[in-house]
């Protein structure tokens, strides 16, 4: 690395804008929800306890079948499942520090256990169909995380030996051919995708219980959200246990951790395969919610939308990525549609030279992935901690001391030069400022 | 039993069994031979002081006993196992740990966490029990806590206090003493220090050197030491080795070791040199 | 790369005709690959970043390009001396406008990053790509362009071998490009600079190298080259897309990572090397064309996994 100290007007642009933003700050610092500051809702077990009375009341608002309210049920399925794949990643970039750039592939293997283990057939390379045993669901979700998990495994093996950068690349190579994998041998109808059958009906005391209706979302809202409260319990479970204590320990630095006794082959596999099972499960819902899959439908792109998800809300903090994955996927689902659709009518008739009518060419869906890369490029540069940076648990208790802020998140990506921009990050969000301690991140040098 | 007996009566322990072996230890990087051929052999309960110039080769030993590097040739055996080219966590669960010449604690964990990273040999590693916190594994989280803070108590109360401060906020002396506490998290037989007290004032010096005594009458350790301080290690090692470009040029108790010839060329001859 | 289907031969030919017709293709379009792996080399060897925005950087020139071509009105090939100017003017442009970018995102999206973390900084290029990819799909649309074909199909035949003038006119662009970057940096003033740099940036400060210009223009130099690069894959695939640069990239990433990244002999080898196992992957594999950027991939995983340092780099002392 050049370790010339980067001149003044090296940083002063970076340095501009986050004074311009300081204003922002204020504002944010000032806005009080019943007397307290909005940083102090999203923070420790009260973001838990409000997010989670908000999600199960969400499908209880009085509606009909066609409103609004169900579109948002089925968003927030999807919103569920991209929480998940947040939270995958951010085991293995947020807690263990190692840059996965290839996590679709996982979505994709558990995608494609859901779909072929309830398809009932599976091609054979001669092109002749053979009738598959089919699995219920609820079985499917284990099988398509262990699966998944097991790939981590073949994965990360060879690969994590590699220096960070290297494994970046390695793990974007897979995640390119897994799905090109998919789409090339006829086991699963190649290029043309498959389509899983969804949950079965349940039958209940209270009555029958179907997860297809279109009329009514809630159930599988109710599933989705299960689904990903258990996987976020595991995620504070493991991050709070030995194990996540390792990951950590590994991210900061790899020497004083084996010197301690960590195994670092072991942990980073471990990370990999959580993340990956993790991943894997994501999918598996997804598929069982939105059915028709095709292997070319795995993007790059949605590799790059979880990990934008993990560095918008704050690189190993759970409430952070749960509130990236929410505010990205709610855009991209929701409201993009809300934009885009109107928007294009209201030009259909109007006259070429009528003001603004560039925008009925614009495709906001890729407008979406230029605001997805500045959003990147943004919060890297300005604020690496994200928008709600991994405050640690005891701090939350008890109030006492304050973390490091500036150098917690990427900076906790490899110890070498801590002293990034502890000093001039502002923080914009600083939960410490709340809690008695000051922010006493903001005058120190890393 | 004879010898046990033995090893109690005499003050520099060197009728103590072996701990650590060091034969014809050779580390090469390219061309650069930074170890060359050194012999050490460390008994029970010592003290044992590695001290030469800048770039003798002395972390680089270290650096291979703890298994960071593996060696180009040569053997190391700990009580009685060859540990030459074992992983370093392997290395650490069969009692040896150290601490580093830099002060290597992990910034973003408090000083809590760090010291529990360092028993993370002794806790169940699995995942399920992690995940489902079943009884036994919470018993071991807790009883490692409890540890973790007997181990702080070591340097007094003070310590204690600061448990939940993020390790990058303490001071210079702290941070040094969070590192031990961690690197005694193992229950380690041997403990290699490097320059524990470099960077210190006189008083933190006299503090240092007082609690490595300690270290090892109250954790019935065999320490391992590279210091720079001449008065540190003159005042507290039972033997002490010199190292010169790699190669060992003297060895024996600290008052041989003041009036050997080629120690006070190889060593303080240049120093004076240099300053 | 879906891509090649245009520079397919009929399958009329002999066996050993299709064999040196594919290495024909190969040696074409590692000359390509090359001239981008020297940007991944150049960057990688100076600050230690996988710059993931070069093949987008690319991407620019033959976006760019296509925009000047259409903007001159030109559809088919012009005359001789008309086509030479053609040529070299949007060799230019295409330099210019690669080099340009890239010296751009360097200054505003790496230098702040310096001292930051390692990943920091291949983050901001991640995001770097993904912005540079976009806006070229907001402005040209999701679909292949194509480009005119401005080269006459003129060549030699030998046997069933078929030698366009343009593949050897690009391969000739390609090595001058590569001989001048490497009279470059191993005699001018700067040239010494940046391999100093390389070496150790702090020990070339502390010797009077102005560490920023020198960075700089390594950005500038390794931007050109894929600015160049860019033209002569409009000639030859003559498709123009804005997920080029991402594939082609990635290709070039491993080429470079073959020859052993910082090194800029091992980039030009490894450019070869994987322009002629693909072209030969397309050949032999059956259903080759899917399976291309797959056995890029393995290739990839491979070298890294059983010699990182590559075929021409050397093993880098493991620092404590």
């Amino acid at each position: 690395m050049a370790t010339q100290t980067p001149s003044k007007a090296a940083s002063s642009w970076t340095a501009g804008i986050r004074r311009g933003t300081d204003g922002i700050r204020r504002w944010l610092n000032e806005t009080m929800l019943a007397g307290r500051p909005l940083i102090w809702y999203v923070t420790g077990w009260r973001f838990a306890v409000i997010a989670l009375v908000v999600a199960i009341l969400l499908p209880l608002v009085p509606t009909s079948a066609y409103s609004d309210i169900q579109s948002l049920l089925v968003a927030m399925i999807s919103v569920f499942v991209y929480i998940m794949l947040a939270l995958g990643l951010n085991i293995v970039v947020g807690y263990a520090g190692l840059l996965d750039l290839g996590y679709v592939a996982f979505f994709v293997i558990g995608s494609y256990t859901m779909a072929a283990g309830t398809y009932g057939s599976i091609n054979d390379f001669a092109g002749k169909l053979h009738d598959l045993p089919t699995l219920p669901f609820i079985l499917l979700i284990p099988i398509g995380a262990f699966i998944a998990g097991i790939f981590g495994i073949l994965l990360g093996a060879p690969t994590l030996r590699l220096r960070g950068d290297y494994l970046a690349i390695v793990t974007l190579g897979f995640g390119e051919i897994v799905p090109v994998v998919f789409a090339n041998i006829p086991i699963f109808f190649g290029q043309t995708g498959i389509s899983a059958t969804q949950p079965a009906p349940i039958t209940t005391p209270v009555g029958i219980i179907s997860f297809t209706d279109p009329f009514n979302h809630a159930p599988f809202y109710y599933l989705a959200l299960a689904v990903a409260v258990l996987v976020t319990l595991g995620c504070y479970a493991l991050r709070s246990s030995s194990i996540g204590r390792a990951w950590v320990a590994i991210r900061e630095d790899e020497t004083a951790a084996e010197a301690s006794g960590v195994n670092l082959t072991r942990t980073k596999l471990l990370a990999f395969a959580l993340g990956a099972f993790v991943g894997g499960i994501g999918g598996v819902i997804n598929t069982a919610a939105f059915p028709s899959i095709t292997p070319l439908g795995f993007s790059f792109a949605i590799s790059i939308t979880v990990l934008i998800m993990v560095v918008l809300g704050g690189i190993g903090s759970i409430p952070g990525v749960i509130i990236g994955a929410l505010v990205l996927r709610l855009f991209d689902v929701f409201l993009l549609q809300r934009i885009n659709d109107p928007v294009h009518q209201s030009f259909l008739v109007a006259p070429v030279n009528a003001p603004l009518h560039v925008l009925a060419n614009v495709d906001f869906n890729t407008l979406k992935l230029l605001i997805y890369g500045i959003v990147l490029v943004a919060m890297i540069l300005l604020r690496p901690q994200g928008l709600i940076p991994d405050a640690r648990r005891r701090r939350e208790l008890k109030g006492v001391g304050a973390a490091p802020e500036g150098v917690s998140a990427v900076g906790a990506f490899e110890q070498e030069e801590a002293g990034m921009s502890a000093a001039t990050t502002a923080d914009v969000l600083d939960p410490s400022e709340y809690t008695g301690a000051g922010s006493d991140a903001q005058g120190r040098e890393g | 039993m004879a010898q046990e007996q033995a090893t109690a009566n005499s003050p520099t322990h060197d009728q103590a069994p072996s701990l650590l072996q060091i034969n014809g230890l050779v580390q090469r990087f390219g061309g650069l031979t930074a170890v060359d051929g050194v012999d050490l052999d460390i008994r029970k309960g010592q003290i044992y002081s590695v001290i030469g110039p800048n770039g003798a080769g002395k972390t680089t030993v270290f650096n291979v006993i703890t298994g960071i590097y593996k060696p180009s040739a040569g053997q190391i055996l700990f009580d009685g196992t060859q540990v030459a080219g074992m992983k370093p966590d392997q290395i650490v669960r069969r009692g040896i740990t150290r601490t580093f010449q830099n002060i290597r604690l992990f910034n973003n964990m408090t000083v809590l966490e760090n010291v529990l990273v360092g028993q993370h040999t002794r806790l169940p590693g699995d995942v399920v029990s992690a995940l489902f916190r079943l009884p036994n594994y919470r018993r071991a989280e807790r009883r490692a806590e409890q540890r973790a803070i007997e181990l702080l108590g070591f340097f007094g109360q003070g310590m204690i206090e600061r448990k939940d401060e993020y390790a990058a906020n303490l001071s210079y002396a702290e941070r040094r003493r969070v590192e031990i506490a961690r690197a005694l998290g193992s229950s380690p037989k041997l403990m290699l220090l490097d320059e524990p007290t470099a960077g210190m004032n006189d008083a933190e010096t006299a503090d240092a050197v007082q609690y490595i005594q300690r270290l090892r009458r109250e954790f019935n350790l065999t320490i391992l030491l590279i210091e720079h301080k001449l008065q540190v290690t003159m005042g507290i090692s039972d033997r002490i080795a010199v190292l010169d470009y790699g190669k060992k040029i003297a060895e024996g108790v600290p008052a041989e070791i003041q009036r050997n010839e080629r120690v006070i060329e190889a060593y303080l001859g240049r120093k004076a040199a240099v300053e | 790369m879906l891509t090649l289907a245009t520079v397919m031969i009929p399958a009329s030919a002999s066996p050993v005709g299709i064999f040196f017709q594919q290495l024909e293709i190969g040696i074409t379009l590692g000359a390509m690959y090359a001239l981008v792996a020297l940007g991944y080399t150049l960057v990688y060897g100076i600050i230690e970043l996988i710059n993931f925005a070069h093949g987008d950087i690319f991407m620019w020139s033959t976006v760019v390009t296509l925009a000047v071509i259409q903007a001159m009105g030109i559809t088919a090939s012009p005359g001789p001396v008309k086509l030479i100017g053609l040529l070299i003017l949007l060799l230019a442009i295409g330099m210019l406008v690669s080099a340009t970018l890239n010296y751009t995102i360097e200054r505003f999206f790496y230098k702040p990053l310096r001292k930051a973390p390692r990943l920091a900084p291949l983050i901001a290029a991640i995001g770097a790509s993904f912005i540079l990819e976009t806006i070229a799909q907001l402005w040209r649309g999701s679909s292949f362009v194509a480009f005119p074909s401005i080269f006459p199909s003129v060549g030699i035949t030998f046997g069933s071998v078929r030698v366009n003038l343009l593949d050897v006119v690009i391969v000739i662009v390609a090595v001058v490009l590569m001989y001048g970057l490497e009279r470059f940096i191993r005699l001018t003033r700067m040239g010494k600079a940046m391999r100093a740099t390389a070496q150790d940036p702090e020990a070339a400060a502390l010797m009077g190298v102005n560490i920023n210009r020198t960075i700089s223009m390594t950005f500038i130099i390794g931007g050109a080259l894929a600015g160049a690069a860019g033209v002569l894959y409009n000639l030859y695939i003559a498709q123009v897309w804005f997920f080029t640069g991402f594939q082609l990239g990635l290709i070039a990433f491993t080429a470079a990572v073959l020859g052993g990244i910082g090194n800029i002999y091992g980039a030009v080898l490894g450019g070869f090397v994987i322009g002629l196992i693909e072209a030969l992957t397309i050949q032999y594999v059956p259903g080759g064309f899917a399976w291309a950027d797959a056995v890029v991939f393995a290739i990839l995983v491979l070298i890294l996994v059983f010699k990182p340092s590559g075929l021409l780099g050397q093993q880098i002392p493991n620092k404590v």
